[in-house]
């Protein structure tokens, strides 16, 4: 079974370019070996980080969404724990909550489509009405 | 309900106003899913100490709210956000 996962580390400050596209790499071989797809991978790059990690103040973020196995990002883990040059790593997954998520846009549009509806009925209620009498009718209903 | 103040001094009873209506930032702009990595929105969620702020607060509906708590928590791991507020150093 293949899902959407989202991997994220933080490499030291101190690193050149060359060795942040080695990690990188690294991982990337990792998921194309097991016939996974990278979608997207973000580089942040350097960035104040809220609080010192190890006392570095900055970090070099990145983060990579792909579609694999579930049983290569155990291997994932274990090498980003083996790398000393990782500062933190998370691993998510993404398609977790789709179903309800899914769920909810499809209430909300419908929600909308009668609201438009009601906008629509009721506009052309008004135009005939005068326009000072709805304004009080409003603001009585503030009071 | 009665007003609690018309307790019979002669004074007219006390207006009372109810607080504007707080409403869910995330089902307004119709997010589904909240994301730990936009730090910059997260930050309105937290106190000045770093606290998430609990929802009857902040006004975001349960669903969103249970969302929001990891997202912060996730955001906290990877040095996003902060854990409590900055040091100040005596100078």
């Amino acid at each position: 079974m293949t899902s959407r996962y989202e991997i994220g580390f933080i490499i030291t400050p101190e690193v050149n370019e060359e060795e942040v596209k080695k990690i990188i790499e690294s991982i990337t071989a990792t998921i194309k070996k097991a016939n996974g797809v990278i979608e997207n991978l973000d580089e942040w790059g350097r960035k104040k980080m809220a609080f010192p990690i190890k006392k570095n103040l900055e970090g070099y973020y990145v983060f990579i969404q792909a579609e694999v196995d579930g049983t290569i990002i155990a291997t994932i883990e274990r090498r980003l724990k083996q790398m000393e040059k990782v500062l933190r790593f998370i691993t998510l997954r993404l398609d977790d909550k789709l179903k309800k998520s899914n769920k909810l846009t499809k209430k909300w549009a419908k929600i909308d489509k009668l609201r438009k509806k009601t906008m629509a009925s009721s506009s052309e209620e008004k135009e005939s009405e005068d326009f000072l009498e709805n304004e009080e009718e409003t603001d009585a209903t503030e009071k | 309900m009665q007003p609690r103040s018309n307790t019979g001094d002669g004074k007219p009873p006390k207006k009372y106003y109810s607080a504007r209506k707080k409403y869910c930032a995330f089902c307004k702009d119709k997010i589904t899913l909240i994301d730990y990595k936009n730090h910059k929105n997260l930050e309105n969620f937290i106190s000045e100490t770093g606290r998430i702020f609990p929802g009857r607060v902040s006004g975001t509906c349960a669903y969103h709210q249970k969302q929001l708590s990891k997202a912060i928590k996730r955001a906290r791991q990877m040095a996003l956000l902060r854990f409590t507020e900055e040091k100040k150093r005596i100078t």
